[in-house]
């Protein structure tokens, strides 16, 4: 590798051609997975673009617009702001633990006022990996291999997990918890320390679920190991959710003659069930395309991260991509009857803002680390811009 | 964290490490999505056929649709009761939903008062969840279309057509028919044909009285189904094409009554209170069963409220009671025809005379009749109804001889018409006494002269009286009524195949006799012509005191407060030489037979008379010379003594 090819073009700095640098063939990718959601959101409304279809494109444009704008982004920017980030995003949890509002049982969302809700467990999916990232950037990988330094990485992990739990929001804890593990193994950490972690949550899980777990969860997760024992209540969502996927077949019963989400069978259609739905209407041909599709933004981004000359770019764009990875196996088996039912939507395929914004900043940061592959992010502040 | 310079090697190192795990990480990832992909193949692929099938029992239901009711007509296939269509307005509870909002919301399409909207949140109350509970019934064609067009805005509200009970005649058939209400609980049972799901339908009717009831089965069908697809909520979203199961409409029930005849029969009542049995006395078959005053039977379809049912049930005329049937009364007079059968077949010579003047003492007591008859043998004193004759000869007969005949004619028992609900009533013997009088067990000889003139234990009903008339009438059968003639189509038997009842005809003529010159020279002479050519009707009146019988000191005629009158009887048959109809005519507290009970048989009767095609041409043959008619009329049968 040339000194030139090291800088030259990465410094050029020039917008369009840091624009050109974005990889074409994962934005399609991204295209056609929002573009599917929003045909089946036009199909189970009955043939039109209200409530959800016209909602979900107008989203994914403004989402695509934002995350091209994030690509061309300087990734010392992203690693300038990557613990203000962290900070404010625990800060905005602990908040929302204060004067949250609670909706559906959980208090998740903050008011802003005229500007609508949020919910800061989305942004510190972002705060938690540029965090992590920046820490390692910095760290040798003796320390990140086993060492007291790993404290600091835990707690960060462990902060904002626990705070999300306790909201409780046990998908998206377990979603943080997860992604965070990702970074941190892949920073190298000691295949001891994994093993060992690994055998102790195994061992600690059944206490876990019998006296941490709320009483809607652990029926949740009783109704998941025997979905018929309960069919028209928590085992219902399961049961019909496998109705649709298996009624489906091969080629599915066709656009717009699924029964069971167009007679409204199949809950919350539009966002967590929204795979059942089009595996109801395009059969296994259908959804093993999407899948496909969705493998292909995982390997494409993770190729990205190889790319990558700053250890900052790595493992921020991997935390990145294993959240989204996490999203799709984790919705995957919920639809299927193998993972109990956890408020996880599937990325851009489902109808829902929140986490669409989520995903495509994240997308806008493995861009950025794509198009800034050759920059190298020093460690010191002094050296940001 | 200040770390200035990471070593080349060590940064080599970092990367080669991420590397590595980088590579696992989108194995496991590969191995995830491939996993989910060989899961989506099992559901999707092998166990389709499965979920193939639950997804279509899922989307398509089958709703039961109630069976149209079977008719009732009468014997001339007249209607009597049918269905016709009406618009309803149903509600189904909802998940979270305010059953009184929506109550309120669907008021403004329908108009409801408190009442009714108590009622409906009571039956939504026991309805089970999504089952529909008829809001209002019979909407009107602009009622119905406006709920139609909203209904998306009112979720769990439907608007449809069903079919309703109807009784084109109102009251007249009241009491024979029943009427039809809506299920209770109750009224379903675990198991048996009242378990079935079809109960639980809106649109469906229990029969709640009379033949409605005592036929339920027969006329209730067997429902049918129609395929719909549902949505989640079990709502039909539309028609599924094919698949539908026709209901089988119940079986058409053909009564003997003539509606003409029962139509007039209770407009004779006008605002009397009583009953009318005619009944063809050569098979048996039910012409006219009356009860008066009556009710209309469509409004009980349609739900009562409280205060019209407490106006029914409160007035003293009872509407809702079946006079004919179920409410007995003293015979009085027209007893005595049996009392003279009973003496006749024991021995005693008609032409026997007894002295009455005017009165009859036995123990200690003077015992009145109702005129000074003078010397009277058994045909004066069954036309002139002197008591003074019957008060001697059942004192000689003892109650058991005429108890025995009033058995054999039909009296103290309880006949299969099909209908529910009769009263026995009472034929006393000394074995009467002795069970039901512990502690004066004997029949007391004072006791019998009242039983001879229709008085004192005795009781009887419409039906029985004018059994007893037909049987009288006929001089042979043991008749027995009937008032269904046919269920589906298949005929049930009649009366006419029924044993005899071993009396001498010579007997029964003879008093045929006496009962023809009641209406020609005796109590009824004025009252019961029905100036019909040369046919006349034969009968016997009664004047029975029900309140208090005290030898006949009470309050007579129509003096006094009206619960505390005689109830006023007629029994008879017509033609009188040739009988093909028998009547018996009861009018409550109605004071003499002669004047309230006879003039009412005699109208029914001559309907009857005038609509029999067989009568037609006697009737119409112009009237022989006065002696002529009085000798034919008479000495048909030997003429009187």
């Amino acid at each position: 590798m040339s000194l030139a090819g090291l800088t030259l073009r990465a410094e050029r700095g020039r917008l369009i051609d840091k624009i050109t640098q974005i990889d074409g063939v994962f934005c399609l990718a991204l295209i056609l997975i929002a573009v599917a959601g929003a045909l089946m959101m036009f199909s189970i409304a009955g043939s039109s673009w209200e409530p959800w279809a016209a909602n979900h494109i107008t989203r994914f444009g403004v989402a695509f617009v934002l995350m091209v704008a994030l690509a061309v982004i300087d990734l010392r920017v992203w690693a300038a702001i990557a613990y203000p980030l962290y900070a404010v995003s625990l800060i905005l949890l602990v908040a929302v633990e204060l004067v949250g509002d609670v909706r559906l049982g959980a208090q998740r969302w903050l008011d802003l006022g005229p500007l609508g809700s949020f919910q800061p467990s989305e942004i510190m999916k972002l705060g938690l990996v540029l965090a992590l990232g920046r820490f390692y950037h910095g760290l040798s990988a003796d320390r990140a291999r086993m060492s007291w330094w790993l404290l600091i990485p835990a707690a960060m992990i462990l902060a904002p997990t626990l705070l999300v739990a306790h909201q409780p929001d046990l998908g998206t804890a377990m979603l943080l918890a997860l992604t965070g593990l990702t970074v941190v193994i892949l920073a190298g950490l000691s295949w001891k320390i994994i093993f060992a972690g690994l055998g102790l949550s195994l061992a600690a899980l059944p206490p876990f679920i019998l006296f941490v777990l709320h009483d809607y969860q652990r029926q949740r997760i009783l109704t998941f190991m025997n979905p018929e024992s309960d069919p028209s209540g928590t085992g219902y969502h399961i049961l019909q959710s496998k109705i649709a996927l298996g009624s489906g077949g091969l080629l599915g019963k066709g656009y717009g003659l699924g029964s069971q989400s167009q007679l409204n069978f199949l809950p919350e259609k539009q966002t967590d069930f929204i795979f059942a739905t089009l595996a109801e209407e395009f059969g296994f041909i259908g959804c093993a395309a999407i899948l496909m599709l969705y493998l292909a933004v995982i390997f494409m981004s993770l190729r990205t991260a190889s790319l990558a000359h700053s250890h900052f770019g790595r493992l921020t764009t991997a935390g990145v991509t294993s959240t989204f990875a996490l999203y799709v196996l984790i919705n995957g088996a919920m639809v299927m009857g193998m993972a109990p039912v956890v408020g996880v939507p599937m990325p851009l395929l489902s109808y829902g803002g929140s986490v669409m914004l989520t995903v495509m900043i994240g997308f806008g940061l493995v861009q950025s680390v794509r198009v800034h592959r050759y920059t190298e992010v020093t460690a010191s502040k002094s050296s940001l811009i | 964290m200040t770390q200035p310079s990471i070593i080349l090697s060590d940064v080599n190192a970092r990367q080669s490490v991420f590397h590595r795990r980088a590579f696992l990480l989108g194995g496991g990832i590969a191995v995830g999505v491939a996993a989910l992909a060989g899961r989506l193949g099992y559901l999707q692929l092998v166990e389709n056929a499965r979920y193939d099938k639950l997804s279509t029992s899922n989307q398509f239901n089958f709703r039961l649709v109630p069976p149209p009711r079977g008719t009732i007509t009468d014997r001339n296939g007249a209607i009597l009761a049918t269905n016709r269509p009406n618009f309803r307005l149903l509600y189904a509870r909802q998940k979270e939903q305010d059953p009184e909002a929506m109550i309120s919301t669907l008021a403004a399409y329908v108009p409801m008062d408190d009442a009714r909207r108590q009622r409906i949140l009571r039956d939504l109350g026991n309805a089970p969840r999504n089952t529909p509970v008829a809001i209002m019934e019979d909407i009107s064609w602009e009622q119905f279309s406006a709920v139609n067009i909203r209904a998306t805005e009112l979720p769990g509200v439907t608007a449809d057509m069903g079919e309703v009970r109807v009784y084109p005649h109102g009251g007249a058939f009241a009491h024979v028919i029943g009427y039809v209400a809506k299920v209770n609980k109750e009224d379903i049972t675990g198991t048996g044909p009242n378990a079935e799901p079809i109960m639980l339908h809106p649109g469906f009717r229990i029969g709640r009285q009379g033949l409605e009831k005592a036929l339920d089965l027969e006329l209730r069908g067997r429902p049918g189904a129609q395929k719909v697809e549902v949505d989640a909520r079990g709502r039909q979203v539309r028609l599924a094409p094919g698949g539908d199961i026709p209901a089988t409409p119940g079986k058409e029930v053909q009564l003997s009554l003539d509606m003409d005849l029962q139509l007039r029969g209770l407009e004779l009542f006008g605002e009397e209170s009583g009953a009318a049995v005619l009944m063809d006395c050569r098979n048996g078959d039910l012409l006219a069963m009356v009860s008066a005053p009556s009710f209309d039977a469509n409004r009980f379809v349609r739900g009562l409220s409280t205060a019209e049912y407490r106006a029914l049930a409160e007035y003293d005329h009872k509407p809702l009671f079946n006079k004919a049937l179920t409410a007995t009364y003293p015979p009085g007079s027209t007893f005595k025809t049996l009392v003279a059968v009973a003496a006749l077949e024991h021995g005693i010579d008609p032409e026997m005379t007894i002295g009455c003047p005017g009165h009859w003492y036995f123990g200690r007591r003077r015992w009145r009749c109702d005129g000074v008859h003078g010397p009277t043998n058994m045909h004066d004193a069954i036309a002139s109804s002197c008591d003074t004759y019957f008060y001697t000869i059942s004192l000689r007969l003892g109650p058991d001889k005429i108890a025995d005949v009033a058995r054999r004619f039909g009296l103290g028992q309880a006949y299969d018409i099909g209908i529910p609900g009769q009263k026995k009533g009472l034929v006393p013997d000394t074995e009467y006494k002795r069970r039901n009088f512990p502690r004066d067990p004997r029949w007391h000889p004072g006791e019998t002269p009242s039983l001879g003139i229709g008085q004192g234990y005795t009781l009887v009903n419409a039906l029985q009286q004018c059994v007893s008339a037909a049987r009288m009438a006929n001089g042979r059968k043991a008749l027995t009524p009937r008032l269904i003639r046919a269920i589906g189509g298949v005929p049930l038997p009649d009366g006419a195949a029924a044993p005899d009842m071993d009396f001498d005809p010579a007997h029964l003529a003879l008093v045929r006799e006496a009962m023809g010159s009641v209406t020609t020279r005796g109590t009824a002479a004025r009252t019961g012509q029905i100036g019909l050519g040369d046919i006349r009707m034969a009968g016997k009146t009664g004047t029975a005191q029900g309140y208090n019988y005290n030898g006949g000191r009470g309050i007579h005629g129509t003096n006094g407060p009206w619960h505390l009158r005689d109830h006023a009887w007629f029994v008879g048959f017509a033609p009188h030489d040739t009988p093909r109809y028998a009547i018996a005519v009861l009018v409550e507290h109605g004071g003499f037979g002669a004047q309230a009970a006879a003039p009412r048989a005699r109208d029914l009767m001559r309907l009857a008379l005038l609509k029999d095609p067989e009568l037609r041409s006697r009737i119409e043959r112009p009237p022989a010379p006065p002696v002529s008619v009085a000798d034919s009329g008479a000495g048909g049968q030997g003429g009187p003594a």
